[in-house]
């Protein structure tokens, strides 16, 4: 039977850095033929093995996925129009059904085929090369990529690693981020492919035990990290499009790990990080109109109710409470008082929007005739003095010295505006301190 | 089950296979409907299904005669479940009657009036409704249940078929209702998205062609979708004109509908008396009214946890938890009032010190510095119209409409 393509391969090339692995792999992997309808899979499949634990485990994250254009639940419907536009991570979910029984047997990092042909093609990222050799890796440098066009007939056992070469892998990996040698883009785009490679072949061999889980937390702990650091590099073009990326990656790995979690719920053990890393979902999502795909909030939290009485569900609840009414001080302060890392990794974005919402509200409603002093605000809002001057004119707002030098705010200013850029003022008082290494 | 005997059985058969060959043959879809309500237990299908488990070969039956053996591929799973849900094997009946109706589609899409619309209906309803109880067979056991998104899967296809020029569209809506069903039960409400995109914007479907009954569903379950996405002046909309068009006499789907409609009234400022909610035991949101009636933060808190899972539960929680803004407003505005009557002159006058005080009554713990940022972003939302001295720790209030009503429009965000 004809296998309906699971896969389409993407309809557009992305503009990001990682665009440029363009490369092919080995000839034998080609795209599998394209429908023009959406690749959900068939939802009855009965020619399918299906393993008894949860053989439709990927096939389900992918179809409860929200995505912008929402796609039908299967091939059959001919009416509406097909928006669906694939998206990258489409290559590591979408395998998984034809896999049911696949166990990997590659032994390294890098299947040794590939290895062999990245080195012919010289194509090798600065991580892998043996001594600065274009042309030279070895066993323990290589890292298979992530390769969006598998044919569902031909992978190898041989070419997929297992699990516990799957957990070292991810532990070289995440160690890169220690050194100091490259600029953290450069870092960040070499680990954000190769863990999506992994996550392909967790999927293709359908693992999804508490083993997985570790694992996935460990990536969501890099995207996050990615996402508070990719901030502070400097401003070229290219990093705020990995910027964007990598939010879209961390919503998908997320997702997976709340699935995963769900898809572990009868075993004994509970999972102490769960509720620290759904507190992650609901500060991406502070903002009503906020970008990041996946269900409303509202709609979110239905069926959670156990977690969302947890401290750390509590503590992003509570954010969410004040971000939304706009208690600019509760806000800020609580951040300082109980974010983990993570936490604030996720939030930090919002604060100084919160900070400019302060200095709009005191603009507008602080008596004209006496101008705010900057060392209030500055206690208020958690930030140096000299951070607050700079901050009032990233705001467009003068500041004024009276005759001892004391530093004023006057309001009813007309000339407000929305700071532009990520110019980050820490939190005074706090322990957030740029740089915190990987945990 | 009842015993028959053979005789007894062979002729409720064919009384069935007759009524069946008829019914398409008169084009009465009234009587066609009857014939596929399977979960129904209906006396006459509960008696036809008796009759089948002790025949057990309707299938030569139907086979003997063309004017039933040309329904064969719908007839024969039909019975199959009949038979299976009679016997409580809910998952096979399921997928006999999925196969069924597959059959059905094809020979209806051939039917060229919208005649046979009314067993297509049963259909889709039953359809969902033999899925869950499917699913639920499977969980039991142990097993994933999958099969209401089958079922899914199959009303997608029957909205394909009814999607054309012809008359039998109007059924269309109908089938988005059912489907809604099933992805707001699975938990997969985005799937919705696309359905509602080709009800609103193909050219084919005149919304108000539909039937009014198929309108307020719909209404309501996109009303409800508004409210997940806090777009609070559509929710009014849609919920709205559902309660304006639901029968009166539909008590259950008054309350349904008012159960999402009352949060988003709240949200732009209109409050529903008592009664209204006593009426339709909607009491959870009793004290949340009071609070705002009365300006009692303690009281929203309180109702807030009171009902939390409730409230998480229907997706309300957070649109409940935003009054807060108002219940402030009208705390402030009480204040306000009570200096009013003490000193006229003074009253716009409110000492931070003052509201620090009140709010201590309420068992809240606040610093002045806390107060005057909520003075602030009152201010700021238009709920309040003044200015706060912060040398002074006063606030100062126009002397004029200090306290803008919303008029109908969520607070500004």
């Amino acid at each position: 039977m004809e296998n309906k393509g699971l896969y389409d391969p993407p309809r557009r090339r992305r503009s990001g850095p990682t665009a440029n692995h363009s490369s092919s792999f080995p000839s034998s992997i080609e795209s599998s033929s394209s429908s023009t309808s959406p690749s959900n899979k068939p939802l009855h499949n009965p020619s399918r093995n299906a393993r008894p634990s949860n053989p439709n485990f990927y096939r389900n994250i992918n179809t409860n996925r929200n995505r912008d254009n929402s796609t039908l639940p299967n091939n059959h419907h001919s009416k509406t129009t097909n928006t669906h536009q694939p998206e990258e991570g489409d290559g590591e979910e979408n395998l998984l059904s034809s896999f049911s029984s696949l166990v990997g047997t590659c032994p390294f990092m890098c299947p040794v085929e590939e290895r062999a042909q990245r080195e012919r093609l010289r194509d090798l990222s600065v991580f892998e090369r043996l001594n600065g050799s274009h042309g030279k890796t070895s066993p323990s440098l290589a890292v298979k990529k992530f390769c969006r066009t598998i044919s569902t007939k031909n992978v190898q056992a041989s070419d997929v690693r297992p699990l516990p070469v799957l957990e070292d892998t991810l532990s070289y990996l995440l160690n890169l981020l220690d050194s100091d040698e490259h600029p953290f883009e450069v870092v960040h785009d070499f680990i954000f492919d190769r863990t999506r490679s992994i996550r392909q072949d967790l999927s293709m061999q359908n693992i999804i035990n508490t083993r997985v889980i570790q694992m996935f937390e460990k990536m969501v702990k890099f995207h996050v990290m990615s996402h508070h650091k990719l901030r502070r590099c400097s401003g070229s073009l290219n990093i705020s499009s990995m910027h964007h990326l990598n939010m879209e990656q961390l919503m998908k790995v997320l997702t997976s790990l709340y699935h995963l979690y769900e898809a572990n719920r009868n075993s004994h053990t509970t999972y102490e990080n769960e509720a620290e890393f759904c507190s992650l979902y609901v500060l991406l999502h502070l903002s009503s109109d906020s970008k990041p795909a996946g269900e409303p909030l509202s709609l979110w939290f239905r069926h959670r109710s156990p977690i969302l009485k947890s401290k750390k569900m509590c503590f992003a609840r509570r954010v969410l409470r004040y971000y939304r009414f706009g208690n600019y001080k509760r806000f800020i302060h609580i951040i300082a008082a109980e974010a983990s890392y993570l936490q604030y990794c996720m939030v930090e974005p919002f604060i100084n929007e919160v900070r400019a919402l302060a200095l709009s509200c005191i603009n507008y409603g602080g008596y004209k005739l006496y101008p705010y002093p900057l060392e209030d605000l500055s206690n208020l809002l958690m930030m140096k003095e000299s951070d607050m001057e700079s901050f009032c004119r990233d705001c467009g707002l003068e500041t004024s010295t009276d005759e001892v030098g004391k530093k004023f705010l006057p309001t009813k200013q007309t000339t407000f505006s929305h700071p532009k850029g990520g110019v980050n003022y820490c939190l005074v008082g706090s322990e957030f301190v740029y740089g915190e290494s990987f945990g | 089950m009842a015993y028959v005997s053979m005789g007894e059985a062979h002729r409720r058969i064919t009384d069935y296979l007759n009524r069946f060959s008829d019914a398409v043959s008169y084009q009465d879809g009234s009587s066609l409907k009857r014939l596929l309500a399977v979960s129904s237990d209906s006396p006459s299908l509960l008696s036809l299904s008796d009759a089948l488990n002790v025949f057990q070969d309707a299938s030569r039956l139907i086979k003997q005669f063309d004017k039933y053996s040309q329904f064969g591929e719908i007839l024969v799973p039909l019975f199959r479940s009949l038979q299976n849900y009679r016997l409580g094997h809910l998952v096979e009946s399921y997928q006999s009657f999925e196969k069924s109706s597959n059959a059905f589609i094809q020979e209806f899409r051939n039917w060229e009036s919208a005649w046979a619309l009314d067993a297509l209906y049963v259909i889709a309803y039953e359809i969902r409704v033999l899925a869950e109880r499917a699913d639920r067979e499977l969980a039991s056991m142990g097993k994933i249940p999958e099969k209401l998104k089958g079922a899914g899967s199959f009303l997608m296809k029957v909205f394909g078929v009814l999607a054309g020029k012809g008359p039998k569209r109007v059924g269309a809506l109908y089938v988005t209702c059912q489907l809604f069903k099933i992805y707001f039960k699975l938990g997969t409400v985005h799937l919705c998205r696309s359905v509602i995109r080709s009800i609103e914007t193909a050219r084919i479907f005149d919304f108000e062609e539909f039937p009014v009954r198929d309108k307020v569903t719909y209404m309501y379950y996109t009303g409800r979708l508004e409210v997940f996405n806090e777009n609070f002046p559509a929710a009014d909309h849609k919920l709205s004109y559902a309660l304006t068009y639901c029968n009166p006499r539909s008590e259950a789907n008054i309350r349904m509908i008012l159960k999402y409609l009352i949060p988003v009234k709240l949200s732009i400022g209109i409050l529903p008396e008592i009664s209204l909610l006593e009426k339709y035991n909607l009491v959870e949101y009793s004290n949340v009214i009071q609070a705002m009636r009365r300006g009692d933060l303690r009281l929203l808190r309180q109702a807030l946890q009171e009902h939390e899972d409730q409230f998480l539960r229907s997706g309300v929680y957070l649109v409940l938890e935003k009054l807060e803004l108002q219940v402030y407003q009208r705390l402030i505005k009480k204040i306000y009032i009570i200096q009013k009557q003490k000193d006229p002159s003074k009253a716009h006058q409110i000492k931070l010190e003052v509201i620090v005080k009140a709010l201590k009554w309420l068992e809240m713990d606040m610093d002045v510095d806390e107060v005057e940022c909520i003075m602030s972003i009152l201010i700021y939302k238009n709920l309040m119209k003044g200015y706060f001295a912060h040398k002074s720790k006063v606030v100062v209030l126009s002397k004029q409409d200090p306290f803008p009503k919303l008029n109908g429009k969520p607070v500004n965000s």
